[in-house]
């Protein structure tokens, strides 16, 4: 098959999956399709390179992983230029492609407050459902230091919402 | 109670996150519409390559030119006071580590580079 329908069909079969992680990772829906665009565009231009032997679903969500941390990283850059004040949950609930209420605005907001590690770890396991092992091969971390990171992620947002009740 | 279950429980897993209505349906078109015809390989791996093969000459140059000088003291010579070639070894190594200083600066060449050039070759 030519390389570039080969890729094409492999856009269309992950494209959906990978824009929600993403999107739980950066929350707005901008920055999600800008990630997503890049993680496609950073797949493309490596995909001749690629190991078959690995696992494209891990290949191609190390990849979105990567870029959801860097656009993060140049949001908080930008945020911090601008001296912009306004919580997460406020800017989440006036978004209108969010529809979660206060405590769902609120959970987001006690994600984005963990250090990177534990935000991706706690994203994977808590919504996807990602078993350890999984993401092992994705981080190129242990089980049991993915495992601390979950159990203090747990941890802290836990102590967010009993500091605010 | 268990933490998880606290956030499960006060929370849940719902997923309130929208996109725009039809988004999903042209994305894949829109995906690829922003590929290049080609995947574009980094111009530098071969703009540099004749580079790092003389990089690599001239460390295999210096290694063997290490090892003549280092080799055992009864091939260098058998009349040779032992302790005249023990006092010239410190000397001779540190003069050794400044060619391979020298020859990096020289070809402006890092570690970094190094690994790059590996990683593309292999």
């Amino acid at each position: 098959m030519d390389k570039r329908k080969e890729f094409e069909a492999l856009v269309r079969e992950y494209s959906e999956t990978l824009y929600w992680l993403i999107r739980r990772i950066v929350l707005t829906h901008e920055d999600a399709n800008d990630v997503l665009q890049n993680t496609f565009l950073k797949a493309w231009n490596a995909y001749d390179s690629f190991n078959r032997d690995s696992k494209l679903s891990t290949w191609l969500t190390r990849i979105a992983i990567n870029e959801s941390t860097d656009q993060l990283r140049r949001n908080k850059h930008l945020a911090s230029a601008a001296a912009e004040d306004l919580s997460v949950a406020k800017s989440l609930l006036a978004d209108e492609f969010f529809d979660g209420d206060a405590t769902e605005a609120m959970l987001q907001e006690a994600i984005a407050s963990l250090p990177e590690v534990q935000r991706t770890v706690f994203t994977l396991r808590y919504y996807e459902e990602m078993k350890y092992s999984e993401i092992s091969k994705i981080l190129n971390t242990s089980e049991g230091a993915l495992k601390a990171s979950y159990h203090i992620a747990v941890k802290k947002i836990t102590e967010y919402f009993k500091e605010r009740d | 109670m268990n933490e998880e279950m606290y956030i499960q429980e006060k929370v849940g897993k719902r997923n309130p996150f929208r996109v725009p209505e039809g988004y999903f349906d042209n994305l894949t078109a829109q995906v690829m519409q922003n590929l290049p015809e080609q995947p574009e390989r980094r111009a530098k791996s071969v703009f540099m390559r004749p580079v790092f093969y003389a990089a690599a000459s001239v460390c295999a140059l210096l290694v063997a030119g290490a090892a003549w000088m280092w080799r055992p003291a009864a091939e260098v010579s058998s009349t040779a006071p032992v302790q005249a070639n023990a006092v010239a070894q410190p000397q001779q190594q540190e003069s050794a580590e400044g060619y391979f200083d020298e020859a990096a600066d020289y070809m402006m060449l890092d570690n970094h580079e190094i690994y790059a050039y590996l990683a593309d070759s292999y």
